[in-house]
């Protein structure tokens, strides 16, 4: 570690991984009732496992780039960070404010919590992803606003590299794009149109300069490649990033009211959207293949391949296959777009921040690399988690094609729920898959307990 | 002719491209702003107070973490955008009010106590999302 | 001045930096995919666009796709200047060039006004959808082609450039020609061909 103040990292790291095992166990939970219906009703029901599952989810992939920009943006800039004891201020506001709102969430019917909450002042509660209460959402604007602040402050006191400049551009958008979570219109199409300002603009827009900007600093790290060469294609990456990814939020215009041109225009962009990750995959090889130094953390560099080849899968791949207006038609609001949800997520921001965390977290406990046993454990995870959401990802686009099937193509259409009984086999084999992710998670926070002859002190 | 390559034209293809599709997309906004009015019952909507009080109760109460409205949500339980259609708005209400089934091993709705005007409130507005333009999504009834 | 850099840049391929190449090949897919799809939706509903193609303006694009050769004839003359190292030549020929992309967006904003006045949007058919967009998409470009040779001739006009360091001019004049290459295409496809 270079610079103390890099140490705050360490505690948005560990929150992160502790909102991880709860978006997990959570998942499973979800996972089992699309099974066995009843399953922990009326205690726990699904609409509330779904939202701690997603919003847990948001929370730590947030801290996680908190964690990765406190870490990072020091070393980049060359300077402490402007203010330390703001960045572990703003870390437990946050982490109570998540607690709380999960309490919230799990012990008070959503309706009392809106009550409870405010909601009638600005009524912005209730729909996807953004089901926080009004003062979580104010808490969030607080947070992310403060984190913005002292981030700048410290590039702007010290050296300016493109890695910052990417990564300060990425959390500026998201705080920006978060504003419009406070618009909520009673017009629902205007209401889902600017929803996606924030989901769309988020996941497929300025996550990605961020995700860029990580990978490009430990690819920077770990295979001792000249900065200007990793800088200059990590530009051109996030460029192809947004010219189709802006334009791509047309995929999500197809069938909410909006007119017909956005089924063309979102057709051709989105379809150009995995060029960019096909880009970030050759990029990490690439970059890897030219190391000039053999790093002694391997199980960083493995995460980093990962992430490419992962977020290309799921984001590229799995994204594409559903985006053109034509097939969208049937498989809008089906498992397809759930299965294309997990991997995508998991594929590019789950293992970034987990890229990251591999690479800093043995340095901020001082020492360059885990012991040999530790990484071993740690692959193992990786192997364990991947080839899980692997899994995931096809029974749940199996579920998808035969629900497609059934209740939207056959000459006979079933309803909903008989489709949902017919494609139950595939939700079993889902809920193992997730089980076995689950085992991996364990794995992953076993190996940092694991002992063993720690590498080269930092 | 050195550097054909430069992380300084790099940075500003970036930043120009970044802005230029921006605006290429502001415009496209633009001119759905212009269009939806056509599409979007607005009418229907500043009419009957009854849609918008239906809205928040669908909101306060979190049905899109279990159902679809036009394709969005969870994939838990059954599309509502054109339930208004499919089920008619007495069967709606009726169905609301027995909830929970209670059946053994079947996904369980919550019982939400609303009253005959908020059944009322919430039928109206699935009406008016039922009859929003969707370029005929779904491809059949069942949603 | 006949510098030995002269040599050099015909083993240099392409002109320009990497980077706009990359974003070229980028915009030019874009573009392919757009007209790959506006051929293929053609084939479905060919009576209809050929009886929509009939109410365009067509003498407004042949005048526009004069506009945009001549303004790419200057820009290519930029470059050779440069390269002579006549750097006011070259930097007034990009000036042309401008005026070129100007008078591009004068008649096509003629030619939209009429449009909008007869109330046409990209909600009126398929045709229009994609002749708007097609021709808006182009529009942008051709403003942004504009900003970037305005930035390129600051440059010049400051003597910025010469016959051994033009890359940046280079860079410009290949974004430039991009722009014009797609309207080549646009306009018979959308406005010619039946």
């Amino acid at each position: 570690m270079q610079y103390k103040s890099q140490s705050v990292a360490k505690l948005y790291f560990i929150a992160a991984i502790g909102l991880f095992v709860a978006q997990i166990l959570f998942g499973l939970v979800m996972g089992l009732q699309y099974v066995m219906g009843d399953f922990l009703f009326p205690h726990i029901p699904f609409n509330v496992a779904r939202m701690v599952h997603t919003n847990a989810l948001i929370v730590w992939l947030l801290m996680g780039f908190m964690g990765a920009a406190y870490y990072l943006v020091p070393e980049e800039s060359e300077t402490e960070l402007f203010s330390p004891k703001l960045a572990v201020l703003m870390f437990w506001i946050f982490l109570v404010a998540a607690a709380l709102t999960v309490v919230g969430y799990l012990l008070v019917p959503y309706a009392g919590l809106a009550k409870l909450t405010g909601n009638d002042l600005l009524p912005t509660m209730g729909r996807e992803f953004l089901e926080q209460p009004l003062p979580t959402k104010l808490g969030i604007v607080v947070v992310a606003l403060v984190f913005l602040f002292n981030i700048t402050m410290t590039v702007l006191k010290g050296r300016k590299t493109s890695i910052s400049i990417v990564l300060l551009l990425g959390l500026w958008g998201l705080a920006i794009f978060f504003l419009f979570s406070f618009y909520n219109p009673d017009n629902v199409v205007k209401d889902k149109f600017y929803w996606w300002w924030v989901v769309h603009l988020w996941v497929e827009g300025v996550w990605e300069l961020i995700l860029g900007a990580i990978l490009a600093f430990v690819l920077i790290k770990v295979t001792g490649v000249d900065r200007e060469v990793i800088e200059k294609w990590l530009y051109v990456i996030v460029t192809l990033t947004l010219i189709t990814g802006i334009i791509g939020t047309g995929h999500h215009y197809y069938w909410i009211g909006t007119p017909e041109y956005w089924q063309w225009w979102g057709s051709i962009f989105s379809a150009l959207e995995p060029i960019p990750f096909f880009a970030m995959t050759l990029f990490a090889f690439n970059m890897v293949n030219r190391r000039r130094r053999e790093h002694p953390n391997k199980a960083a560099t493995l995460w980093a391949l990962g992430t490419g080849v992962m977020s290309f899968l799921g984001a590229g791949v799995w994204g594409f296959l559903h985006t053109l207006a034509p097939v969208n038609f049937y498989t809008h609001g089906t498992q397809i777009t759930a299965a294309h949800g997990h991997m995508a997520f998991y594929g590019a921001y789950v293992m970034v921040v987990l890229t990251m965390i591999s690479y800093a977290m043995p340095i901020l406990r001082g020492r360059a690399a885990n012991s040999n046993k530790a990484q071993v454990m740690e692959m193992w995870a990786f192997w364990l988690m991947t080839v899980a959401i692997v899994f995931i990802t096809l029974f749940l686009t199996a579920a998808g094609i035969l629900q497609v099937w059934l209740q939207r193509i056959a000459a006979t259409p079933m309803s909903f729920m008989d489709t949902q009984d017919k494609v139950a086999l595939f939700y079993w084999m889902r809920e193992w898959a997730g089980v076995v992710f689950l085992i991996g998670l364990l794995v992953y926070i076993w190996s940092f307990f694991c002992k063993g002859e720690d590498k080269t002190a930092a | 002719m050195a550097g054909t390559f430069t992380t300084s034209m790099a940075r500003n293809i970036f930043f120009g491209g970044t802005i230029f599709f921006l605006l290429v997309f502001l415009a496209l906004t633009f001119q759905n702003e212009q269009i939806i009015p056509q599409r979007d019952q607005r009418a229907q909507l500043a009419a009957n107070p009854a849609i918008a009080a239906g809205k928040k109760l669908w909101e306060t109460n979190q049905c899109i973490g279990c159902h679809t409205l036009l394709g969005e949500g969870a994939y838990f339980a059954p599309e509502l955008g054109n339930v208004y259609k499919r089920r008619g708005p007495e069967f709606i209400k009726a169905w609301i009010k027995t909830q929970p089934t209670n059946t053994p091993g079947r996904r369980q709705m919550p019982q939400f106590n609303f009253t005959e005007q908020q059944l009322d409130d919430l039928t109206a507005f699935f009406k008016y999302v039922s009859e929003i333009n969707t370029s005929n999504w779904p491809p059949n009834i069942e949603g | 001045m006949n510098s030995p850099a002269i040599a050099d840049i015909k083993v240099h391929h392409p002109p320009g930096d990497l980077a706009i190449w990359v974003f070229i090949l980028a915009e030019l897919l874009a573009f392919g995919v757009f007209f790959t799809t506006y051929v293929v939706t053609r084939m479905h509903n060919v009576a209809l666009f050929d009886e929509m193609q009939l109410t365009l303006d067509r003498n407004a694009g042949a005048l526009n796709t004069v506009f945009l050769i001549a303004g790419s004839w200057c820009v290519a003359r930029s470059v050779a200047a440069i390269k002579l190292d006549h750097r006011a030549a070259s930097a007034r020929w990009l000036l042309w060039g401008i005026l070129a992309g100007g008078g591009f967006l004068v008649v096509k904003l003629f030619e939209y006004s009429a449009k909008f006045e007869a109330g046409i949007n990209l909600a009126t058919n398929t045709f229009y959808m994609f002749y708007l967009s097609l021709t808006f998409f182009h529009f942008m470009h051709v403003i942004l082609g504009m900003v970037i040779l305005l930035a390129v001739w600051l440059k010049a006009h400051r003597g910025g450039y010469s016959a051994a360091d033009h890359h940046g001019l280079e860079t410009g004049a290949s974004y430039w020609h991009m722009v014009d290459l797609v309207w080549i295409i646009l306009f018979p496809l959308v406005y010619v061909m039946r």
